[in-house]
């Protein structure tokens, strides 16, 4: 996905035609929808927005008889602290997100797709609309796309500022013009989404992927990666290590810790690290002793903890839990959308405990409270906001006592 | 003596419409069209601009102030000729965000929210705007700076008229 992405030129529709570009387009355009979408299932792709859900089987979910227009939305609301691999892909070689989101339109049978991109992203909506301009220009979007009779249009949408707009269902409140309020499933959006329509929400480097899928096979494509975590992906890595940056490497083929220290030449600070949350801030933090767990969302996952969006956040030992964990409550407290009361109160009671500890104003009790309202917050909202501040927190609870309890210990003393 | 344009004036009106038949039902424009209606007004949205968009999609007001209120990015009060952001979250902050919000504190006279005495900018301490590798960053309206330090901030605020 990142070949070309050194190259300022393949940005433009001619440079990226010239290193084979649409010629998947024209390929999946040759064969029926159901082919298309047993290649992406036989690849074994998963989503690459946070869920890891199989691509394939999502678009199966799309009903067939259904007679409402279908709809294909790409998720570009990259906003998962940690996160910013979408942004290289749509500001750098644009065209292969547009091909395989009109792959997907086709497989789906959609005649529209609404590229959702963040409002914080200016370059990343004008690289897009650039890009799709062109596109269309060449009649690789709008009516009879190659001279076949598969007609789809596609338009940028801009957001305007709400992390919550990435959750699947927020994305379709928000761009029907309304507060990014996340619905109930099921219904799903492939059954009932957009206008309540079939409506399938893709994230930019899962369209990225299925370009590729279908340019060299879904052998080719599963060939790479391991069992459950198939093909190359691309993960961001930040904080306190040596090289920073965004990396695109086979999933399963080596650990957290060759990541960390070979690649990215470990702390830029000289001290140890500390803790790292492998799959943005919304899943559990993991501790330096827990790092050489293999890099797949299977093995992640039994490690207790998530690849989620791919953004690896690393500390070293200069930091307070308690101010790690009181950075991510304040994100979440801020970004609930306020629509379920144990995520809108609950956010902002955990923030406010972990501010009174991280100030030398905790007490024990507060270590209590803390397990006592992320307790009732999780499994109790309509989207998974609530359990993206309550898994990290407790996380950091679990394996940092003795930070916390430095703090109660602060007060004490004072 | 010329007619004073009105909170829509008639170019803006247009985009907006070309705006309603990218949609099924002309709602969905509402977002693009406020980013619209925003830059039009100095980067923020004045009562008669929100009524006369309102009118357009033909909204009461108060739902179309209900979904700017939700959004982070639209503002619904007089901002500098310039809006900085700078991001707070996890990733920045281990890379020293926090000395860089009090440098422009202090250095600038401004607090989160505030605008600068000279109206140059209004500063705005942010969550995550996705540019982690490269942390800290700031936008500066819609150009980014990143790896920042203390004389980077200096040199692209001190450019800003």
């Amino acid at each position: 996905m990142l070949a070309h992405a050194d190259d300022p030129a393949q940005r433009t529709l001619a440079k990226y035609r010239a290193n084979g570009g649409y010629r998947a387009l024209g390929k999946a355009l040759s064969r029926t929808p159901e082919q298309v979408t047993d290649e992406v299932l036989r690849s074994g792709l998963r989503g690459r927005g946070g869920a890891g859900f199989p691509t394939g089987k999502k678009w199966q979910f799309v009903p067939k008889d259904s007679k409402k227009p279908k709809y294909l939305c790409v998720n570009a609301d990259e906003s998962e602290p940690g996160t910013c691999k979408d942004r290289q892909i749509m500001e750098r070689d644009p065209h292969q997100m547009i091909e395989g989101a009109l792959i997907a339109a086709y497989a789906i049978g959609a005649g529209a797709c609404y590229v959702y991109v963040r409002g914080e992203y200016p370059h990343s909506i004008r690289a897009m609309e650039e890009a799709i301009d062109e596109a269309r220009a060449a009649g690789l979007v709008g009516k009879g796309i190659l001279g076949t009779k598969f007609s789809c249009e596609m338009w940028v949408h801009p957001g305007a500022g709400a992390y919550i707009c990435g959750e699947e269902t927020a994305l379709l409140s928000s761009l029907e013009g309304g507060r990014g309020y996340p619905r109930l499933k099921p219904p799903f959006p492939a059954v009932e989404g957009l206008w309540r329509c079939p409506t399938i929400v893709n994230n930019v480097e899962t369209l990225a992927c299925v370009t590729h899928i279908v340019a060299r096979g879904a052998e080719w494509w599963a060939s790479m990666g391991c069992s459950g975590s198939t093909g190359t992906r691309l993960f961001c890595v930040s904080g306190h290590v040596k090289r920073p940056g965004v990396y695109e490497l086979e999933c399963g083929k080596f650990t957290l810790r060759q990541l960390l220290e070979e690649f990215c030449g470990g702390t830029n600070t000289g001290r140890p690290i500390k803790g790292c949350m492998p799959g943005g801030s919304s899943f559990q933090v993991l501790r330096a002793d827990e790092l050489d767990v293999r890099f797949d969302v299977d093995a992640l996952a039994k490690a207790g903890s998530s690849l989620g969006s791919g953004g690896i956040i690393v500390f070293d030992d200069s930091i307070s839990a308690v101010d790690v964990a009181l950075n991510i409550a304040e994100f979440y407290s801020h970004e609930s959308c306020g629509q379920c009361t144990p995520c809108r109160e609950g956010s902002d009671w955990v923030r406010k405990i972990l501010v009174r500890l991280a100030s030398g104003r905790g007490s024990k009790s507060d270590l209590d409270l803390l397990w006592d309202v992320t307790r009732k917050m999780d499994g109790t909202t309509i989207c998974p906001l609530a359990e993206a501040l309550v898994w990290p927190v407790q996380s950091y609870l679990e394996k940092f006592p003795a930070d916390f309890e430095a703090a109660v210990a602060r007060r004490a003393s004072a | 003596m010329s007619v004073p344009p009105g909170p829509l004036p008639r170019p803006l009106v247009e985009r907006i419409e070309a705006l309603f038949a990218r949609y099924p039902y002309r709602r969905a424009a509402l977002l693009p069209a406020l980013h619209l209606v925003q830059k039009e007004h100095g980067g923020w949205l004045p009562d008669d601009a929100i009524r006369a968009t309102a009118d357009l999609f033909g909204l009461p007001d108060q739902e179309v102030r209900g979904v700017i209120g939700f959004y982070e990015m639209f503002h619904t009060h007089p901002v500098g000729r310039h809006v900085v952001r700078v991001c707070k979250t996890l990733p920045c902050k281990l890379r020293g965000a926090d000395g860089i919000l009090r440098h422009i504190e202090a250095r600038y006279g401004v607090e989160n929210g505030g605008t600068t005495g000279d109206g140059r900018f209004t500063l705005e301490c942010f969550e995550c705007l996705g540019h982690c590798s490269t942390g800290p960053m700031m936008l500066v309206d819609d150009e980014r700076h990143e790896n920042l330090t203390a004389e980077a901030v200096d040199r692209a605020l001190g450019a800003l008229r």
